[in-house]
């Protein structure tokens, strides 16, 4: 239901402006709306204005600004630690902390750029070793001629390698060697080998066929081959060292400043907010005013707080809610165990507006009746509470999945009720097996009761929308609407029971009057609402047979579950009957959740709720502390 | 040859609003993946959305069963 909201004005000495919104924020339960205050009448000394800030004021807020900046640039910096959040007060060490932060800035900042350059070339090297250490073994194949240049190089694929063989032994006429391996990773590697005068030829060679040759740190490049590797691992182990090194340096900073900082940093958040928030109060020359909504039941407990905060100086006072105001009115739903469920399908509409009403407890009242109406069958509904009981229970973490079991649960339970009415127990297996005998009617056979059923749940369904919509337009202090509301139910009922006595002619039922009202009303109807009017009608009609889908997809249903159990029967088996029926059974089954679901919610929204729904509301949204 | 018309009218009763179910359908669902891929959140709005045009073939399929259980 739609919690009645109050219209509050807050109004104290401006220097307890910040002091007053800081209660507000802690409270989080108000929220304020600055366009309310155009409405104020005062005198013209007392002209309203915006809220500027003084100078001290100005100051103090660019002053938490940029240490917010700084402190949020440090945190980023520093790595996360099991430490938390430091009960630290920080206004009172607010300066040192403000003088501490750019020392610890600066130190954090060189560090991370130590540790990404010190990891970028750990990385280098790691992956220079694979490459070496997969030439390796090669090395042992090249006799020990110190006259002999080596190249490691990378090779795209075989074809290259081919190619590039070919290309080299023409070029050193014949003088190198190529041998090729393949590292860890997947890389085909090449070692060449060749003579010292034509070293620079084949490097050429290379570098006009892009041929990349694996690096090394210059000051490994002059060591024999077999010492690369070693003097490599050295290297390797060396920097993961330093690396280490630095990220123990900024983990300790981390560890000693971190919890101090976040709270620092919760704290100048707060503070920048209610500064942000100076923006919605007014002010004379003296004292500040705020306006705002918030929660009825909430007004007294604010009262309390602020009379007991500020001793009297700051004043609440309650204000009534005028009828320009009712669509600026912001709106939170909340409702009782048995309905919150059902806020999973009112959630899927736009918010109602405050003068509206709040379509979940409906949704609540008719979706598990219809659901029922429309699966009617004993088989199914247990199957799906037994579902609805599982999700409930293992699913509560999950608040969906939870609300989804319940609601189904409701729905399962009407399944089931509607199943003994229709006499229906996985289609007829009931009738067949245990006797089974519909209780209202059989909706395999008796097609028009049912229709006539859907269609009387559609008329109950929408002149109940009718009177709710002339109800709301009453309480907006519109009669004229409502009474035009009232006059095309009582169209509409009329013409229902002309219809009725139409098709079952009854002694108590004259059609002829009934029409004439009708004819009576019309013209009413068509002055105060002109064409519109018997369109109006049309779609109200068409609205109410549409209701016929009840019984049709009912129908469809009873039909898929006979026919599951007849194709079950022609087996001729009773393990493969058991398992043909099974399977149709769990695909009616299926379709028997969606369809039903999708249908009853497409007659509450499109023809249900479009009669007196009022929709686009704004959400309640109270300040609060983000970090509490 | 009485049967053959009744189900040739039972057919075409549900037939044809099957076929204009089916367009409307592919219309609305067509939008709605568009929508979808912007707005997620819309989803169940969207399943609604598509439900709305199997009126046609729902009225259909009643006036068929009536025609073929009732004539």
């Amino acid at each position: 239901m739609i919690i009645r909201m109050a219209k509050v004005e807050i109004v104290g000495p401006k220097q307890d402006l910040l002091s007053t919104l800081d209660l507000l924020h802690n409270r989080g339960i108000f929220q304020p709306d600055p366009h309310l205050l155009e409405r104020v009448d005062l005198a013209p000394e007392d002209r309203l204005q915006a809220l500027v800030l003084d100078e001290e004021g100005l100051r103090e807020r660019s002053f938490f600004q940029h240490l917010y900046e700084r402190v949020t640039a440090l945190l980023e910096l520093l790595p996360e630690t099991t430490n938390g959040i430091s009960p630290l007060q920080p206004l009172p060490v607010m300066d040192l902390l403000a003088e501490l932060v750019n020392q610890h800035l600066a130190k954090a900042r060189e560090q991370t750029r130590l540790l990404a350059d010190c990891r970028q070339e750990a990385e280098e090297l790691q992956r220079d070793m694979v490459f070496w250490q997969a030439l390796a073994p090669l090395l042992s194949e090249l006799p020990n001629n110190s006259n002999l240049e080596l190249f490691g190089i990378t090779i795209r694929d075989l074809t290259q390698l081919q190619a590039l063989e070919e290309l080299l032994q023409e070029r050193t006429l014949g003088r190198c060697h190529v041998s090729s391996t393949t590292t860890t990773d997947g890389t085909l590697v090449g070692l060449i080998a060749t003579d010292r005068e034509i070293a620079a030829n084949l490097r050429k060679a290379l570098a006009d066929e892009r041929v990349p040759e694996l690096p090394l740190p210059d000051d490994l490049a002059d060591l024999p081959l077999p010492e690369r590797i070693a003097a490599l691992q050295n290297k390797v182990a060396t920097q993961a060292a330093g690396c280490r090194q630095v990220e123990a340096e900024l983990l300790e900073l981390a560890r000693r400043w971190r919890p101090i900082y976040r709270r620092a940093e919760a704290w100048l958040e707060e503070r920048l907010t209610l500064y942000r928030a100076t923006a919605t109060a007014y002010t004379t020359q003296l004292c500040f005013i705020i306006e705002g909504w918030m929660a009825e039941a909430e007004v007294d407990q604010l009262l309390t707080d602020l009379s007991r905060a500020f001793a009297g100086r700051v004043v609440l006072e309650q204000q009534v809610i005028l009828e320009e105001d009712l669509d600026q009115v912001p709106v939170m739903l909340r409702n009782p165990g048995y309905f919150a469920p059902f806020e999973i399908f009112s959630r899927l509409l736009p918010l109602p507006k405050y003068s509206s009403y709040d379509p979940t407890p409906l949704i609540g009242l008719f979706f598990p009746v219809m659901f029922g109406m429309i699966l009617g069958d004993i088989g199914y509904g247990v199957i799906l509470l037994i579902i609805a009981l599982l999700l409930a229970r293992c699913c509560t973490p999950h608040r969906l999945a939870s609300d989804v079991g319940k609601v189904l649960g409701a729905a399962s339970l009407y399944t089931i009720l509607f199943g003994f009415l229709y006499g229906e127990l996985f289609g007829n297996l009931g009738e067949t097996w245990l006797g089974l005998h519909p209780l209202w009617f059989n909706r395999g056979k008796d097609i028009l009761p049912m229709a006539a059923f859907a269609i009387t749940v559609g008329v109950v369904h929408i002149l109940l929308g009718i009177t709710l919509g002339a109800v709301a337009d009453l309480r907006r202090h519109q009669p004229r609407k409502a009474l035009l509301k009232l006059a095309m139910l009582t169209t509409v009922l009329l013409l229902v029971l002309a219809l009725v006595g139409w098709f079952y002619p009854q002694s108590w039922l004259n059609t002829g009057p009934l029409l004439i009202g009708v004819g009576i009303l019309m013209p009413v109807l068509i002055a105060a609402e002109g064409l519109l009017a018997p369109l109006e009608l049309l779609k109200t009609m068409g609205n109410i047979i549409s209701y016929i889908r009840i019984m049709a997809i009912g129908f469809s249903s009873v039909l898929l579950a006979v026919v599951a159990n007849r194709l079950g029967g022609m087996t001729g088996d009773v393990m493969l009957g058991i398992l043909v029926a099974g399977i149709l059974h769990a695909f009616n089954l299926l379709l028997g959740v969606f369809a039903p679901t999708v249908h009853t919610l497409r007659l509450h929204y499109v023809e249900f709720f479009s009669k007196f729904l009022d929709l686009g509301g704004r959400r309640f949204e109270p300040w609060h502390k983000r970090n509490p | 040859m009485e049967k053959v018309w009744i189900a040739f009218a039972a057919a075409l009763a549900v037939g044809l609003p099957a076929i204009a179910t089916a367009w409307a359908q592919s219309r609305i669902g067509a939008a709605g993946a568009g929508t979808l891929a912007e707005k997620p959140e819309l989803s169940g709005a969207i399943i609604i959305l598509v439900a709305i045009p199997e009126t046609m073939v729902i009225l259909g399929f009643v006036v068929a069963a009536m025609i073929l259980l009732m004539l």
